[in-house]
C-alpha cells in the first residue's frame, strides 16, 4: 500500500493552488456576490490546460490520471467552490463521457475544443418532475429522417446558461424502461434549445444554472452518443465520475474551513488567551481535520480505482456521502468558531457554509446516495 | 545561439513551518520550493531563449530527495537539468555549493554565455553563491539586475542601486544576479509538469566531483521571531494626542 502522490501530482497541486491564489481568491467575494460567471478565469484556467486534465494528450488534454484532476478540483475548490465545481462538471462529467462513448468523429468535433477549454460542457438530466426518480422524466428525442427531434424541460442544468457543449438524455423508447433512454451532444445554439435564466441559489452562486427547454429541437443522427438506448447507463458512469468530483469539491470546502478556523482561533484572544487554547473549540477542529483526512482518502481511494480500471461506483457514493456530509457538518462550525464575524457577508466562512449545502443534495442527494451503498453492500 | 544557465535552490517552503505557541519551530510537515528569486532566474532564462534563441540548462545542487525541485524547475521551460546530489548536500554553506557549481561548469559544460541567479535564497539569503561562482569561473559579475538583455557578445543589464539604476554591459560569458522585478514567474500548466520528467537531467554524484573544503558555519539555534501585542489607550484632549504622538515617534512608526 502506498499513501504518496507522484511528484507530479505533489506539483500539480502546488500549482493550482498557487494559481488559485493568485487569480481565484481576489475574485472568489465579487463573483459570489453578483453571481456571476468569471469568463477571464476560465480563460487563465484553459491556458493551463487546467480544463482537460484527465483527458488525453491526442484529444486537447494534458493526460493526467483521474487523481491529479481530483487533486486539482479540491485545491480549486478550497479557494472557490463554484469554479471546482464548474471545472468537475464542465470535464470530469461532459468531456469524460464523450472520450469514454464518442466515436472518433464525435471525440475530433466535441471533445478537442472542450479539453481545450474553448467552450463549457454540461450534463442535462434533470427535469422538474425527476430528481433522483429519474425514470419519471419526460424529454422525448423522437427519430425523424436523419435528425431526433427533442422535446421537454430541463432543470438545474449547471453550466446551462454558459455552455457550449450539452449532453442531453432523453427518451427514445420510453417502454423500454431504463434500456429507453438516449444521450445525445446539442451544441449550443442548436434552434429549438434554449437555456433560461441563471438561478438566484443560496450558495455557489457563480456556477451557473437554468432550465434547459427543449422545443422541437433537431438534431442530427450522428449526435446520438454511444448506442440508443444506452442513456441511463452512461449517465450513471457520468455520476461516479461526477460524484468523485463532488467529494473532491467537499474536501477542498472541508480545507478551507480548517485553514479558516485554525487561522482565526489563534488570533482570536478571549479571556486572555487565544480560543484555540479552549477545550470546546479546539475538539471542533480536531473533529474538522479527522473528518477532512477521511474524506481525502475515500475521495482519493474512488479516484485511484478509476485510473486502475476498476469498478468505482461503490466508492465514489462513498466519498461523495462522507465529504459532503462532513463539508456542511465542519463549515457550520468553522462558522460557530467566528461568532459574529463569520456570519457576516465577506467572511469566507459565511461563503463556505452555504456552499456546502449544494454537496449534500446535487449529483445524487445523500438519500440516493445511501440507496446506491446499500444496495451494493446487501447485495 | 546562447547557451544559457540558470542555478536554483530546492528550499524549505516558510509557509509550512509551523510556529507554536511557545515559538518553537515545527519543520515535521514543511513542504519544498524552488527559492523565490531563482524562480524569477529561470523564467529569465526562458524568455531570453524566447527571444534569442539557444538553450537553457536548469543546474541545482542538492540532496537526493530533490528530484521533485528538478522536474518543477524542468516544467518552467528549460531544454535540460543538471542535477549534483549527494545525501551530503542538506547543509552546503554557500562557500561550498559556489564550489561544487563552478566545479562542474567547468568540468562539463565548456561553452556557456550567461549564468542567472537569483539575487539570494528564500531560506539564508547570503547572496554568496552567484558572486562565489563568478570568481571561480573568474568571468564579470553583475548583481542586484532588474533587467537584462544579450547583445552580441554582451550582456546588458539594469542594476538597481540605492541611488538610482544603474546600466552596465560585460562581455560573455558572465553571471547575473536577479531581482524579483525582474519578470513574473509562469505558473506552470498541467502539461509541463507531466512533460518535465521528458527531459533530460545529467546527475552528478559526490565522488563525480573535487574534494569539498569543510564547513565552516555552525547553526546554533533557531526560533520564531517574537512579536509582542501592547495595548495603550489614549484620550481625546490635546495632551494626551500629544503622548500618542510621541508614542508613535518612540517606536519609530512615525519620524
Amino acid at each position: 500500500m502506498d499513501f504518496k502522490l507522484t511528484e507530479e501530482q505533489e506539483l500539480i497541486r502546488k500549482n493550482m493552488r498557487e494559481f488559485a491564489e493568485k487569480y481565484v481568491d481576489p475574485i472568489a467575494v465579487e463573483i459570489d456576490e453578483n453571481s456571476r460567471h468569471p469568463a477571464e478565469l476560465f480563460q487563465k484556467l484553459a491556458e493551463g490546460d487546467w480544463l482537460g486534465m484527465p483527458i488525453p494528450v491526442e484529444y486537447g488534454g494534458a493526460g493526467a490520471d483521474y487523481l491529479t484532476h481530483v487533486i486539482a478540483v479540491e485545491e480549486l475548490s478550497r479557494s472557490c467552490a463554484s469554479t471546482g465545481f464548474t471545472v468537475s462538471i464542465h470535464v470530469g462529467i461532459a468531456a469524460m463521457l464523450i472520450l469514454l462513448f464518442g466515436n472518433e468523429q464525435q471525440k475530433q468535433k466535441y471533445l478537442i475544443p472542450l479539453a481545450k477549454g474553448q467552450n463549457l460542457g454540461a450534463f442535462v438530466l434533470t427535469e422538474p418532475g425527476a430528481g433522483t426518480d429519474i425514470m419519471a422524466a419526460t424529454t422525448t428525442a423522437v427519430l425523424d429522417g436523419n435528425d431526433y427531434v427533442l422535446n421537454g424541460t430541463k432543470t438545474f442544468t449547471s453550466n446551462g446558461p454558459t455552455g457550449g457543449t450539452y449532453l442531453v438524455f432523453a427518451w427514445t423508447d420510453k417502454a423500454a424502461g431504463r434500456k429507453g433512454m438516449s444521450a445525445f451532444i446539442i451544441p449550443r445554439d442548436t434552434p429549438g434549445m434554449k437555456a433560461g435564466e441563471h438561478f438566484n441559489k443560496m450558495g455557489l452562486r457563480s456556477s451557473q444554472t437554468s432550465e434547459m427547454v427543449f422545443k422541437d429541437c433537431r438534431t442530427p443522427r450522428e449526435n446520438l452518443l454511444g448506442k440508443e438506448g444506452a442513456g441511463l447507463a452512461m449517465a450513471m458512469t457520468g455520476f461516479d465520475h461526477g460524484r468523485t468530483g463532488i467529494a473532491a469539491q467537499s474536501v477542498g470546502i472541508l480545507q478551507a474551513a480548517l485553514d479558516e478556523s485554525i487561522r482565526y482561533s489563534k488570533e482570536r484572544v478571549q479571556f486572555g488567551a487565544p480560543i484555540a487554547r479552549q477545550q470546546a473549540i479546539s475538539w471542533m477542529i480536531a473533529d474538522m481535520a479527522t473528518d477532512l483526512a477521511a474524506a481525502r482518502f475515500l475521495t482519493y481511494h474512488a479516484a485511484w480505482l478509476k485510473d486502475q480500471q476498476q469498478p468505482f461506483s461503490k466508492e465514489a457514493s462513498m466519498a461523495k456521502l462522507f465529504a459532503s456530509e462532513a463539508a456542511m457538518r465542519h463549515t457550520i462550525k468553522a462558522v460557530q468558531i467566528q461568532g459574529g464575524y463569520g456570519y457576516c457577508k465577506g467572511a469566507k466562512v459565511e461563503r463556505l457554509m452555504r456552499d456546502a449545502k449544494i454537496t449534500e443534495i446535487y449529483e445524487g442527494t445523500s438519500e440516493a446516495q445511501r440507496m446506491i451503498i446499500s444496495g451494493n453492500v446487501l447485495r | 545561439m546562447p547557451t544559457i544557465i540558470a542555478c536554483f535552490k530546492w528550499v524549505i517552503d516558510e509557509a509550512y513551518i509551523r510556529r507554536g505557541f511557545s515559538g518553537d519551530l515545527d519543520f515535521s510537515s514543511v513542504d519544498y520550493k524552488i527559492s523565490d528569486y531563482d524562480r524569477n532566474a529561470i523564467e529569465e532564462a526562458v524568455r531570453l531563449k524566447g527571444s534569442h534563441g539557444g538553450s537553457v540548462i536548469a543546474m541545482t545542487v542538492g540532496t537526493p530527495e530533490a528530484t521533485k525541485g528538478v522536474k518543477d524547475a524542468l516544467s518552467r521551460g528549460p531544454d535540460q537539468a543538471c542535477f549534483i546530489a549527494d545525501a551530503d548536500f542538506n547543509k552546503l554553506e554557500p562557500s561550498q555549493t559556489a564550489a561544487i557549481l563552478a566545479d562542474v561548469i567547468r568540468s562539463r559544460i565548456v561553452n556557456y554565455d550567461l549564468i542567472l541567479c537569483g539575487e539570494g535564497s528564500s531560506d539564508l539569503y547570503a547572496q554568496q553563491v552567484g558572486a562565489r561562482l563568478a570568481e571561480h569561473l573568474e568571468i564579470p559579475c553583475i548583481s542586484f539586475v532588474q533587467k537584462v538583455d544579450i547583445d552580441g557578445g554582451q550582456v546588458v543589464a539594469e542594476r538597481r542601486v540605492e541611488e538610482g539604476i544603474e546600466i552596465v554591459a560585460a562581455p560573455l560569458p558572465a553571471l547575473v544576479t536577479v531581482l524579483p522585478e525582474i519578470n513574473v514567474p509562469r505558473i506552470p500548466g498541467v502539461k509541463d509538469t507531466l512533460t518535465a520528467s521528458k527531459k533530460p537531467v545529467m546527475t552528478i554524484r559526490k565522488g563525480d566531483l573535487a574534494p569539498l573544503g569543510g564547513a565552516r558555519l555552525q547553526t546554533v539555534g533557531m526560533t520564531a521571531a517574537r512579536m509582542d501585542r501592547i495595548c495603550e489607550k489614549f484620550g481625546t484632549e490635546a495632551a494626551e494626542i500629544t503622548r500618542f504622538v510621541d508614542a508613535l515617534r518612540k517606536k519609530a512608526v512615525i519620524s
